[in-house]
């Protein structure tokens, strides 16, 4: 499975690549977190902060995948360990997705005060 | 990066022979557990977010109550700093330094992974203190399991540094050794993605 090509690669070579990925990692995830942050304390309107903070947040976990965890889509990574991180993230989207979901329906309908819905949701 | 990932973290490399091949098969062991962890995690998120309204609140004390968004700016660099000083310990592990290089990277990762702590369990005390107990509302409780699993996590990963130290020192570092690390490693960049997720949401959303 693994073949031997120290020949191709200097080590020295690859080892500033491997640092300068960790380097480039920090750099990134920095910036994302101080941006999360600066958009928490600004004056925008609310909506707008919390969008900015969830693209923050996932920009910065798809760095420290790549950069930290070196997992990526490329070929050089070992597929199944990809699969599993897209496989556990479906099952979380259906589980913590439909948690909520259901829990929001459920607040709605049983404390917002629409005469209507509790009237038409009754057989 | 030229050669092929066999498993996630920094690989040993083929120049590491039978410890790369087999950190392959443990490695991928450990990733699995690592993702029924996420699943988990992952719940109390859910739980967490239902919980966030005025009804889950209970007429408790809410976020803007408790939280001190600048105890969470400095917990958030202690476990990001944490994070990135493992590619130290990776790293010189990978390319053969010596012994001491790696156990000062250990020592480092270690440090910071307990200032982080030192500020949450400050937190912790401090939001007690002012009526946020787990039992006040259900939204106290979700947020007291989800942060407070991911510190006992932080903890256990102080642990498993401070066990690594030790088998670093009397072991030597041995095939064993080096596929220990490689799953710590997995495990200690794990807890900074959680980390991540829990500025995000549990903090800073509700701040806005």
């Amino acid at each position: 499975m693994t073949k031997p090509n120290t020949g191709e690669i200097d080590p020295q070579e690859s080892a500033r690549q491997e640092l300068r990925s960790y380097g480039i990692g920090f750099v990134a995830s920095l910036l994302l977190t101080v941006g999360a942050f600066a958009a928490a304390l600004s004056d925008l309107p609310t909506v707008w902060k919390i969008i900015a903070i969830c693209a923050a947040a996932l920009l910065q976990i798809v760095t420290h995948m790549r950069n930290f965890l070196h997992l990526s889509f490329s070929v050089e990574q070992s597929r199944e360990d990809l699969l599993l991180v897209l496989f556990s993230a479906m099952l979380l989207a259906i589980m913590a997705g439909g948690t909520w979901y259901i829990m929001s329906d459920l607040g709605g309908r049983m404390h917002g005060n629409s005469h209507e819905d509790r009237s038409t949701s009754l057989p | 990066m030229s050669e092929r990932n066999l498993y996630p973290g920094l690989n040993l490399g083929s120049g590491h022979g039978e410890a790369h091949e087999q950190a392959e098969t443990t490695v991928f062991g450990f990733w699995v557990f690592v993702m029924s962890d996420l699943i988990i995690f992952g719940i109390l998120f859910a739980s967490y977010a239902s919980y966030l309204d005025p009804i889950g609140l209970a007429g408790g004390p809410g976020p803007s109550d408790l939280f001190d968004i600048r105890s969470v700016a400095i917990q958030t660099a202690f476990l990001l700093l944490g994070g990135v000083a493992y590619g130290g310990v990776s790293l010189a592990v990978k390319y053969d330094h010596p012994r001491g290089k790696i156990i000062v990277w250990l020592l480092v990762c270690a440090a910071l992974g307990a200032g982080f702590l030192f500020f949450e369990i400050k937190d912790f005390i401090t939001q007690a203190g002012k009526g946020g107990v787990p039992q006040a509302s259900g939204w106290l409780s979700s947020y007291w399991t989800l942060v407070g699993l991911h510190g006992v996590h932080v903890f256990s990963g102080i642990l498993w540094i401070l066990a690594m130290i030790a088998q670093v020192i009397w072991r030597g570092v041995d095939d064993v050794v080096k596929v220990r690390l490689s799953m710590l490693g997995v495990f200690w960049h794990f807890l900074d993605l959680v980390w991540i997720a829990i500025f995000s949401f549990v903090f800073l959303v509700p701040l806005s």
